[in-house]
C-alpha cells in the first residue's frame, strides 16, 4: 500500500472555482462531462503525478454526467474523496465512477425541486414585489440574499462531499428540502397574487375603476386560462392586446357617454 | 455605442445563465435594471424586468428540457424600450415597453433554438476532449469546456442589439404616427403586467397556488383600499 495521497486545500479552492463552470459545454452525449472533468483536473494533477494514471482519473471523468449544477458541487468533492483513496491504493479505479452514477440522479431531482422550482422563482417573485413598492434596492437586497443561500449550500455542498464521501447522503436528507420548497412555492404563489394587486392599483390610477377591473380581469383570467393548458406567450400577446382594445371601448363609451 | 454596452451585457448574460454561475444575474428581473442602467434609465430597465421575471418564472433549465431563452428576451426588450424611449426623448414608456415585447419576445424563441444549435456544437467539443485525450493531450482535453462559453455569448451579442435596434425603429415611428395609441397601449401593458403576475402563480406549481395567488391579489387590493389608494 503507498502513503496516503491528499488534496492540498489551495487546489481543493481552485476546484471550487472551477465548479462554477461545471454546464460550461453542456452537451446532449455526456451532458456535464468536460465541465466535471475540467473541474476535478487540478486535484488529480495533484493525486497522480504519473502521467498514464493521471490521463487514466481523467477518462473516467470525461464519462456521462448529468447534475443540477449546484449540487454537482457535493458530487466533485465526493469524487476527490474516492480519488484520494484510489491514488492511496486504498480503493480500486472504479469507485468514484460509482459514487458519481449513484448520487447524480437523487442530488439532481432534490437541486432542481429546491433550487430552480422553489428557491429561484421566490426570490424572483420577491425581487418583483419589492421592486414594484421600493425600486433598485429592493432587487439588491434579493438578489444578494438568493446568491447568500446558494453560494453558503454549494460550498458546504462541497466541503461535505470531500469529507464525507458517500455519507453525505443523510447529511442532505436532513436539510428536509423538499419540505422548504413547498412552503417557498406557496410563498412565491402569494406574492404573485400581491404583485397583481399593485398592477390592479397601479391600472386604477391613471384609468379610473375600468382600468383597474381590466387588470384584475387579465389576471383572473389569464390565471385560469393557463391552469386549462393555455400557451404562455400567445396568452400574454393576447393579454396586451385585450387590454389596450378594451381601454380604446371604455374611451368611446365615455365619450359617447 | 448603446448597442455595444448591450451586446456585451446580453453576451456575459447568457454566459451566467448556463455556463458559468448562475447567480441569477441573467434572470430577467437583474438583467433589465442592468441593462437600463448600462443604457443611462436604470428606471426605465425596472419597469420591463418586473413582468418579464414573473412572466417567465417558470423558464428554468430541468435536465435536458431547455426552456425559453429568458435573458435574449429580457436583454433585447429592455434595450429596445430604453433606446425607443430616447429616440423619441422622454424615457421609457409603459407604451413604448409594451411593443417591445411585442416586437422582440420572439427572440426568446429564437435563443431556445439556438440553445439547441449550442448543444450540437458541445457534442462536437466532448468529442475533441476525448480525442485530445487519446493523444495524452490532456490540458487541452479538459480545456475544451471553456470553448462552450463561446457560443452562447456570441448569440446573445448579436440578436440582442438587432432586437433593439429594430424596436428603438419601429416604436418611434409607430407612437409619432399614432399618438392616440398611447392610453391604450399603456393599459395594454398593464394587462400584460397582470397576466404576468398569473403566469408566475401558475408557474411555481405548489398545489395552493390557486388560492395563494387570489388571496395574495385580494389581501393586496385590500391593504390599498385601507390606504385609500383605489378609486371610489
Amino acid at each position: 500500500m503507498s502513503a496516503p495521497r491528499k488534496v492540498p486545500p489551495r487546489t481543493l479552492a481552485r476546484v471550487f472555482w472551477r465548479c462554477l463552470f461545471v454546464q460550461a459545454a453542456w452537451n446532449r452525449r455526456g451532458m456535464q462531462n468536460l465541465g466535471f472533468a475540467y473541474a476535478i483536473d487540478p486535484a488529480l494533477r495533484a493525486l497522480y503525478p504519473e502521467p498514464e494514471r493521471r490521463e487514466e482519473a481523467l477518462a473516467r471523468h470525461l464519462c456521462f454526467f448529468n447534475c443540477h449544477p449546484y449540487m454537482a458541487a457535493a458530487i466533485v468533492g465526493g469524487a476527490i474523496h474516492h480519488e484520494e483513496k484510489v491514488a492511496s491504493g486504498l480503493e480500486p479505479g472504479g469507485q468514484p465512477a460509482r459514487y458519481k452514477q449513484t448520487l447524480q440522479g437523487p442530488l439532481a431531482a432534490l437541486g432542481d425541486g429546491f433550487f430552480w422550482t422553489a428557491l429561484r422563482p421566490f426570490f424572483g417573485a420577491a425581487a418583483a414585489v419589492g421592486a414594484l413598492l421600493a425600486g433598485w434596492p429592493a432587487i439588491v437586497l434579493a438578489l444578494v440574499a438568493y446568491n447568500a443561500i446558494h453560494l453558503v449550500f454549494r460550498l458546504g455542498l462541497f466541503r461535505a462531499g470531500y469529507e464525507k464521501g458517500d455519507a453525505i447522503v443523510g447529511d442532505i436528507s436532513r436539510l428536509g428540502l423538499p419540505v422548504a420548497a413547498d412552503r417557498l412555492r406557496a410563498a412565491g404563489a402569494a406574492l404573485c397574487g400581491v404583485a397583481a394587486a399593485i398592477v390592479v392599483v397601479r391600472s386604477a390610477a391613471p384609468f379610473g375603476g375600468a382600468g383597474g377591473v381590466i387588470a384584475a380581469a387579465a389576471a383572473a383570467l389569464g390565471y385560469a386560462a393557463l391552469s386549462r393548458g393555455a400557451r404562455l406567450l400567445p396568452a400574454a400577446y393576447l393579454a396586451a392586446l385585450a387590454g389596450a382594445g378594451a381601454a380604446v371601448v371604455v374611451a368611446r363609451l365615455h365619450g359617447s357617454g | 455605442m448603446g448597442y455595444l454596452v448591450l451586446a456585451l451585457v446580453a453576451g456575459l448574460a447568457a454566459v451566467e445563465r448556463k455556463g458559468f454561475l448562475q447567480a441569477m444575474l441573467s434572470r430577467p428581473i437583474a438583467l433589465g435594471p442592468l441593462v437600463g442602467w448600462a443604457l443611462g434609465d436604470l428606471e426605465g430597465g425596472i419597469l420591463v424586468a418586473v413582468p418579464l421575471e414573473l412572466l417567465w418564472l417558470g423558464a428554468v433549465n430541468l435536465g435536458a428540457a431547455l426552456p425559453v431563452h429568458e435573458a435574449l428576451g429580457a436583454a433585447a426588450i429592455t434595450g429596445g424600450a430604453v433606446l425607443a424611449g430616447r429616440a423619441l426623448g422622454e424615457g421609457t414608456s409603459p407604451e413604448g415597453a409594451i411593443l417591445a415585447v411585442l416586437l422582440c419576445t420572439p427572440l426568446a424563441l429564437l435563443g431556445r433554438k439556438a440553445d439547441r444549435l449550442v448543444e450540437i456544437w458541445n457534442e462536437r467539443l466532448a468529442a475533441r476532449a476525448e480525442a485530445e485525450l487519446a493523444r495524452h493531450h490532456a490540458r487541452a482535453a479538459v480545456r475544451a469546456n471553456l470553448f462552450g462559453l463561446a457560443l452562447p455569448f456570441g448569440i446573445a451579442a448579436v440578436l440582442a442589439p438587432v432586437g433593439a435596434a429594430a424596436a428603438e425603429l419601429a416604436i418611434p415611428a409607430l407612437l409619432r404616427a399614432l399618438p392616440a395609441a398611447r392610453g391604450p397601449l399603456r393599459l395594454g401593458f398593464l394587462a400584460f403586467a397582470a397576466l404576468a403576475c398569473a403566469s408566475g402563480a401558475k408557474a411555481l406549481r405548489a398545489r395552493t397556488a390557486p388560492v395563494l395567488f387570489f388571496a395574495g391579489l385580494g389581501a393586496g387590493l385590500a391593504v390599498a383600499a385601507a390606504l385609500g389608494r383605489l378609486p371610489t
